[in-house]
């Protein structure tokens, strides 16, 4: 029988899915505690101290954001830190022989952050809901954003981890630039509670939107439209795909 | 009948400025057991990683029993062993070698049998459940050997294949190389043990400095340059390379 090369493909995301699989303890125990901790201090401990948010009570308004954010480092630092480790121990060379495109490369080394962040996504929805009461307004909508956020913050893994020297490269990128983004984004306020210019500075954060865009599947409500939160997330997801896509099709810092 | 492998003005040059290959011409032909000799730095593994698209090269065209090199199906002809082994830490020896031959577009089953196969054929049955970090450097070697030959590739490149490996099994792999050899599959070999390039190789080329500098059967060799041994052929021929004006 003639080898197809969509197996490869299959076969890849398999083996990413397999590594998040065999770690679980760290790639997604750790998450989905971390998380559910923020729910239960912030919201349950300290929410009965603060005022409803757009009718909202606090622990209900903090779910998506928080959940946007273990979802958005699951993808990124799975990405990230897999295809470090398999271009610091070269095993990455298995793959870039073999009769695979680019684009299949590319995506099924992706498809593992997406998996290990919906899989995050999902045990904090089934562990906060009940908890919080949280609803799901928007199931639509909220999909649509999912796949979004995994794309965006799985293909930025991608490009970090083909950039990354070492491995505090990518630890870096998280630590510096997403998590404060996620936190200034709106995960445990409405920006519009802040006063100029700092409310029209969070427009300019583009996790601010990744996050808005989540909240409006969870709770039908959001800082802003959500077809201007879907467009502006789409956009950035479209130009770090294009770039995680422009490595692998060029061998640029895949290859010497 | 089409050559293996046909390389022509094959040049590289490294993001440092290290020129590894300077206009490299190379015709192996088919079922051949080619031997590949130089010392560090020659440029080998840089011709090798070319043929394998594992580096982005600067000029020069390379063909796999007629098809471009990046092209799938001369990916899919081709087997490697690389010099490091380069095994993925999270996978067993037998995932090892199914993930292979998945990437290598086998259906499921056959990549099962062909890996159960591989397993034993290179003594690999009680380590099958061992992660590749947790094995010794033989097993390692066994691995990349076995992990290269999964797919049935009717190119076979093996980069110092027996590199500090026991006696025992240098002579257990070349068993197995030869076989295969017999059966039809072209080996490319390169090593530094001048005695198995002598016991192994039909063909040999020397390589300096990102050129072939001479080609010939051993005993071929030994006339040309009017020495006794391999090794007086190897240490005259790069000798004479490293003099030669740049």
């Amino acid at each position: 029988m003639r080898p197809e090369p969509w197996r490869g493909l299959a076969w890849l995301a398999a083996r990413e899915c397999l590594r998040v699989s065999k770690l679980w303890t760290q790639t997604m125990l750790a998450p989905v505690i971390a998380s559910i901790l923020f729910i239960l201090v912030f919201g349950l401990s300290l929410g009965s101290r603060i005022s409803e948010v757009w009718g909202f009570e606090y622990e209900v308004f903090i779910v998506p954001g928080l959940i946007a954010m273990a979802m958005a480092q699951a993808a990124y630092s799975n990405n990230s830190s897999s295809i470090f480790q398999a271009r610091s121990d070269r095993y990455i060379d298995d793959v870039l022989a073999a009769p695979m495109h680019p684009w299949q490369m590319n995506l099924g080394l992706t498809i593992g952050g997406a998996y290990r962040a919906v899989l995050i996504g999902i045990a904090l929805g089934a562990l906060a809901v009940p908890i919080t009461g949280a609803p799901v307004e928007q199931p639509l909508a909220l999909a649509a954003a999912v796949l979004l956020l995994v794309t965006l913050f799985g293909a930025l893994g991608i490009v970090v981890g083909i950039y990354a020297e070492t491995f505090d490269h990518h630890m870096f990128i998280n630590n510096i630039v997403i998590l404060p983004l996620t936190f200034v984004g709106g995960v445990f306020y409405s920006v519009e509670i802040l006063p100029s210019p700092w409310e029209q500075l969070s427009h300019a954060n583009p996790l601010f939107y990744v996050v808005s865009a989540l909240r409006y599947g969870f709770l039908g409500e959001s800082d802003v439209s959500v077809w201007l939160s879907f467009a502006v997330t789409a956009a950035i997801a479209a130009a770090t795909v294009a770039w995680s896509q422009y490595l692998f099709a060029t061998g640029r810092r895949l290859k010497p | 009948m089409q050559p293996a492998l046909e390389v022509r003005g094959l040049g590289k040059r490294y993001d440092d400025g290290t020129v590894a290959l300077r206009g490299l011409d190379l015709e192996v032909p088919a079922g051949e057991f080619f031997g590949l000799l130089g010392p560090n730095g020659a440029g080998k593994t840089t011709l090798i990683n070319a043929i394998c698209n594992l580096i982005r090269v600067t000029e020069g065209e390379i063909s796999v029993f007629g098809n471009p090199a990046p092209s799938l199906e001369a990916r899919r002809m081709v087997g490697l062993a690389e010099q490091d082994p380069n095994l993925d830490r999270f996978l067993s020896v037998r995932e090892a070698l199914l993930y292979h031959g998945g990437y290598y577009g086998l259906t499921r089953a056959a990549s099962v049998d062909r890996a159960e196969e591989m397993i034993d054929v290179f003594d690999l049955r009680a380590k099958a459940d061992v992660r590749a970090p947790k094995l010794s450097g033989g097993m390692r070697r066994r691995l990349l050997l076995a992990r290269a030959l999964l797919h049935e590739p009717r190119l076979v490149i093996l980069d110092e294949p027996t590199a500090g490996v026991d006696i025992e099994l240098r002579r257990e792999l070349w068993r197995y190389i030869r076989l295969l050899h017999s059966r039809g599959t072209t080996i490319v070999l390169t090593t530094h043990y001048l005695e198995e390039a002598e016991a192994l190789c039909e063909d040999i080329a020397l390589i300096a400095d990102g050129r072939i500098v001479a080609r010939s059967t051993p005993e071929g060799l030994k006339e040309q340059f009017g020495v006794l041994t391999l090794e007086d052929v190897y240490l005259k021929a790069v000798h004479e390379t490293s003099e030669a004006p740049a």
